[in-house]
């Protein structure tokens, strides 16, 4: 292979993000089936090989439901530097991003309320740049709180006029 | 009166040449002649109204005297509106130069007082329509760059010519024999007049042209000419076909080509781009005149684009990629990144290389063009890959339409559609792929892109505030990944397209020293040469 790579960055989601997302994943893909089992019922005349192919549909929903979480899970990753924030993610396409210190313009952390049941956070790191937005995902809400406050302060501390 | 001071002005002082100066604060009008200009300008509604009118009252049975009368009755109405409102704000305008602050106040009901420092002022700007500049006028607006669009900007409408370019140099600090001294970066010349119709407007500009028409033909009771005349033409393109569809072809694309040219000459006439300390000048316009003033600190680089029919005729545009750079302003033509008319290639290149060195002397990273590194065959293959993938599709969609649409027409054209869209398919794919290249110079990242549009960009390396690295399943099994460099001006990111996995890592971790490297491993087996 390529003798350049890039290294995956050192830490992962909080493991409780994989909880949280897979409810998340369930209530978007349980409807999805149920949807479709109850339309082979009550609109056709319920063939064998339709039910089949339903009830696989069905299962491959939850699956990936169940699945999709702990693979993302294992991508996303993150790191922060003295010198820049570096994240990781995406399954099929990989993307990684660098954000130095020294264009960081605004460090937000986000709660939602059911994101608060599992303890979590979101945060983002926002440069000058309208594409340069760094979002670390599904943070123990501790950890977020006090990365948000570690980078304001590295942020501070460095010199330049962010743009 | 809500201003004391100005009730006291002798009025003599009010029909001056120049802003009257009252001397205890230094608080002074706008250019008096303005009136006229409003005055002018109100004819045109006054046009209006007078045709509307008219039909109006030809519908009633009203005689000729009638109406004339209530024509010139509403005419002077208009008029005398008109001049009342603007009386009344330029009585209540008044501007003054301190040595800290530039001040405005204004507003006939709400009263503004508005205030910029001047060491924040970055940008200058004149505009003068045709009618401002028979009286001598010009409309000023002076910046402070800060951000785009956010009403920072203190607009002064009008100033006499003479007082808005002693407030554009006293403010931007401007001595005149520096000016002349140095020699402008670009000038027009008029042989370049032959790129304009090398656009798409030429084939667009009539259609638009008699869309523009239509409505107000209409509102002015033309209404059954105009369906007349399109049911004719109509009615003419059915019979015939085979004379009318190119005739009218041709009519469309010698009237665009003519709408292009006057475009090209009313935006670009006396166009000259000049080098003043730390900022560059942009004038142009034959009948409405434009200064504009972009302070080179918020430059990050320039842009060569090349539409396809331009890059046919050997032209191309050059572009600024600055920071805090308005969308294209409502009525204007151009939009406000653009440096330089569509130019010859070659000289667009001398022009972007000046430009991105600008303020920093000596450093000519782009000249003569840098050699740009080609992508790997891979990219290429990519590209046909998807052309072809595309071509089926869309010939399988045809075959579809053309077996259960019901209208013959389908049937006779469709065969049209695995004829073109291969070959406009491949062409983008192979010409995309060519295009595609990267270099990395002194103080710029070069990166080009585009099969219709070609775009080079070369942006400041200490522009770059950020990598976006992507790498799509198919880019990762043909070794390629996208590298895009983050930044607070232009478009936001620049990217290099798929570029070679190695030579990718390699470019962005060189551009901006110290940035990526921490987040590479290189293999130690392979010995890098």
């Amino acid at each position: 292979m390529s003798a350049t790579m890039l290294r995956p960055p050192r830490n992962q989601a909080d493991p409780r993000v994989i909880p949280w997302w897979t409810v998340q994943w369930l209530l978007l893909m349980a409807p999805l089936a149920v949807a479709a089992v109850a339309a082979y019922w009550i609109f056709t005349e319920r063939p064998l090989w339709l039910g089949a192919a339903v009830a696989a549909f069905a299962v491959a929903c939850v699956v990936l439901a169940l699945v999709a979480p702990r693979a993302y899970y294992r991508v996303e990753r993150w790191e922060v530097t003295g010198e820049a924030v570096y994240t990781r993610k995406g399954w099929l396409t990989h993307t990684w991003r660098v954000a130095p210190m020294s264009r960081i313009q605004r460090v937000d952390t986000a709660r939602g309320p059911v994101q608060r049941l599992f303890g979590l956070a979101d945060v983002t790191v926002t440069t000058a740049s309208s594409a340069g937005a760094v979002k670390i995902e599904g943070l123990d809400h501790e950890v977020a709180a006090e990365l948000a406050e570690r980078l304001t302060a590295i942020t501070q501390a460095t010199p330049g006029d962010a743009t | 009166m809500s201003e004391p001071d100005a009730g006291n002005l002798p009025a003599h002082h009010r029909d001056r040449q120049g802003p009257a100066l009252d001397a205890q604060s230094g608080w002074r009008r706008l250019a008096g002649r303005s009136l006229w200009v409003s005055g002018a300008k109100s004819l045109a509604l006054v046009a209006g109204a007078v045709a509307g009118l008219t039909r109006f009252l030809l519908g009633q049975d009203w005689r000729a005297g009638g109406i004339i009368a209530a024509c010139a009755g509403a005419a002077v109405l208009i008029v005398a509106a008109v001049l009342a409102y603007d009386l009344a704000r330029l009585r209540t305008t008044r501007w003054r130069l301190t040595p800290e602050r530039l001040e405005l106040r204004s507003g006939l009901t709400t009263r503004q007082h508005r205030s910029i420092p001047r060491d924040r002022v970055r940008s200058v700007d004149l505009r003068a329509d045709p009618i401002l500049r028979i009286f001598g006028l010009t409309v000023v607006k002076v910046g402070t760059g800060e951000h785009a669009g956010d009403h920072t900007e203190l607009t002064l409408d009008p100033l006499a010519r003479n007082d808005a370019e002693t407030l554009r140099r006293t403010l931007l600090h401007q001595d005149e024999e520096r000016e002349a001294r140095d020699g402008p970066l670009a000038e027009l010349r008029w042989s370049w007049i032959r790129y304009a119709p090398l656009s798409v407007w030429t084939f667009t500009a009539s259609a638009l042209v008699l869309g523009a028409l239509y409505k107000p033909l209409n509102a002015i009771g033309l209404k059954s000419v105009t369906s007349r005349a399109a049911s004719d033409l109509w009615g003419w393109i059915v019979e015939q076909p085979l004379t009318a569809v190119p005739l009218l072809l041709a009519v469309n694309l010698t009237v665009g080509a003519l709408g292009a040219t006057l475009l090209f000459a009313e935006s670009w006439g006396r166009y000259r781009l000049e080098h003043e300390p730390g900022r560059l000048r942009l004038r142009r316009g034959l009948l409405t005149t434009r200064s504009l003033t972009l302070e080179v600190r918020r430059l990050r680089g320039v842009e060569i684009s090349e539409p396809l029919l331009l890059r046919l005729g050997g032209g191309a545009r050059v572009k600024t990629v600055a920071t805090g750079l308005g969308e294209k302003a409502k009525n204007e033509t151009e939009d406000a990144a653009a440096l330089a008319p569509p130019l010859p290639r070659d000289l667009a290149w001398r022009l972007a290389a000046e430009v991105a060195s600008a303020g920093v002397p000596g450093s000519r990273v782009l000249s003569g063009g840098t050699a740009l590194i080609p992508h790997p065959r891979a990219a290429r293959r990519r590209r046909v890959v998807r052309a072809s993938l595309a071509t089926a599709l869309l010939a399988a969609a045809a075959g579809v339409a053309s077996s259960l649409a019901p209208w013959p027409w389908v049937r006779a054209w469709v065969w049209l559609i695995p004829v073109v869209v291969p070959a406009a398919g491949m062409w983008g794919a192979v010409e995309g792929a060519r295009n595609l290249g990267h270099a990395l110079g002194a103080r710029h990242l070069v990166s080009r892109k585009g099969a219709v549009v070609r775009q080079t960009v070369a942006l400041d390396r200490k522009g770059i505030s950020g990598w976006t690295i992507t790498e799509s399943y198919f880019q990762r099994r043909s070794g390629l990944l996208t590298v895009s460099a983050t930044t607070s001006a232009g478009r936001g990111h620049y990217e290099v397209v798929d570029v070679g996995h190695e030579t990718g890592l390699e470019l962005a971790s060189r551009a901006v020293p110290g940035l990526l490297e921490p987040f590479l491993v290189r293999g130690k087996t392979v010995a890098k040469q």
